[in-house]
């Protein structure tokens, strides 16, 4: 176990989520890397994460078969909120329509443009949030 | 518009139709036609602008998530705190993200050369005397680290190559169909089961029964399965398979479409073959390229 906490990572680029994987655990947290919804679903019922960080556009996985990978990082986040209430989310992705930007952070999710975020900077506010440390950036 | 400017319009109509309804008690119904043709019309060119958007903006996505990834990869090699060993995952991962890259750019490249080519009947560079395995093995090299990564592996098989060719060659543009068979090499490492094999071999492909066997090169995987109606659709332009896109919900669909060009004019074509989570895609070439 971690000195600082679980953090999930969602992403079908697993390239993404193995630089932070790797920085994140440099600073001591435990990193759990799901490439679906389903998989990070059940990575959710097995362990006590700290934080889930997400992408939108990915797969559904087995377990949802009827949601369409374009949405399926807003069913999941909504799957979250519903499920485990209080989990802190950041959606790490690149989202064209500001409105649906607005509505995710109006629900407390906090997001991050996917290939403009430098990583030094997604490690400092995944970390903040997963520690329930303020931060100004 | 002003009744004067529409007539003006509707007599243009006439003249480039040959319509000649001017005192016709159809006029008015002409006119109403005209205009749900042309309202069609102006649907048909907005749904193509949509798809052309939804289209650039995918190929955008695919060719700036590989540098994005790159580029946090190199951040996470300067951290200091990072392991030397991840450091090395990470140059690894590069690696592979330069290669999807250079591949993309290669298809992207290849498009508007092929098109011309095709409609020329000719190539743009000669052809050379190609030995097939060592093509299939080195371009299996190449995308070895991606395949590594979900724990998949190239079984390029020597001893169907010796067998089928004894010593022969292929004549063909080299850079065409490594391009063309990097691209079923690229799809079988996207879409292949966790922990599989891809097998790479040479085989006789009889594509109508009773006519003479052809050489083929065959890639052959186990993953996402391909329904049968989608088989005929798949060397489409900008078509992907239904599992295919929801494994992997970004992707071009360029990939089969331009091998199959590449393969056209070489006048041979690519043959697909897919039962349950079993497929094969074999190029397949014509007896005279075979010396």
């Amino acid at each position: 176990m971690s000195g600082y906490g679980v953090v999930l990572l969602v992403d079908d680029e697993p390239w993404f989520s193995e630089a932070l994987a790797f920085t994140l655990e440099s600073r001591g947290f435990e990193c759990i890397i799901a490439t679906d919804m389903s998989l990070a679903v059940a990575a959710l019922r097995t362990h006590q994460a700290s934080v889930v960080v997400t992408d939108i556009m990915m797969p559904a996985g087995s377990a949802f078969p009827k949601i369409d990978a374009s949405e399926s990082g807003f069913k999941f986040i909504e799957f979250v909120q519903k499920n485990w209430p209080g989990l802190p989310i950041v959606c790490l992705s690149v989202i064209g329509d500001q409105t649906k930007i607005d509505s995710l952070m109006d629900r407390g999710v906090r997001y991050l443009r996917k290939g403009e975020t430098p990583l030094g900077t997604a490690v400092e506010i995944i970390s903040a949030v997963a520690t329930g440390r303020r931060i100004r950036l | 518009m002003s009744p004067n400017t529409e007539k003006a319009c509707y007599a243009s109509f006439v003249d480039s139709s040959e319509i000649r309804l001017s005192a016709s008690p159809l006029e008015g119904t002409d006119v109403q036609a005209l205009r749900r043709e042309i309202a069609a019309l102006r649907a048909e060119l907005a749904e193509t602008q949509k798809t052309t958007n939804q289209y650039l903006q995918n190929v955008a996505h695919q060719l700036t998530a590989p540098l994005n990834a790159i580029k946090w990869s190199i951040e996470a090699i300067k951290d200091p705190a990072v392991s030397i060993p991840r450091k090395m995952k990470l140059l690894s991962s590069i690696y592979s993200q330069g290669t999807i890259l250079v591949h993309l750019i290669k298809n992207f490249s290849l498009m508007s050369n092929l098109e011309t080519d095709n409609e020329l009947g000719q190539f743009r560079n000669s052809p050379e005397r190609v030995d097939p395995f060592r093509l299939a093995v080195n371009l299996a090299n190449d995308f070895q680290p991606q395949a590594a990564e979900g724990g998949k592996k190239f079984d390029v098989d020597e001893p169907s190559f010796e067998r089928i060719l004894h010593g022969r060659k292929l004549l063909a543009v080299k850079n065409l169909v490594a391009q063309a068979l990097s691209n079923l090499l690229e799809n079988a490492v996207k879409y292949a089961d966790l922990k599989t094999a891809i097998r790479v071999e040479a085989v006789n492909v009889h594509i109508v029964e009773g006519a003479k066997a052809q050489f083929g090169i065959a890639v052959r995987s186990v993953g996402l399965p391909i329904y049968g109606d989608e088989v005929k659709k798949l060397l489409n332009r900008g078509v992907r398979g239904t599992t295919a896109q929801q494994r992997i919900p970004a992707g071009t669909g360029i990939g089969l479409y331009i091998a199959n060009r590449i393969m056209a004019i070489h006048q041979g074509t690519i043959y697909i073959q897919a039962k349950g989570k079993e497929s094969s895609f074999t190029l397949v070439f014509p007896e005279a390229r075979i010396k």
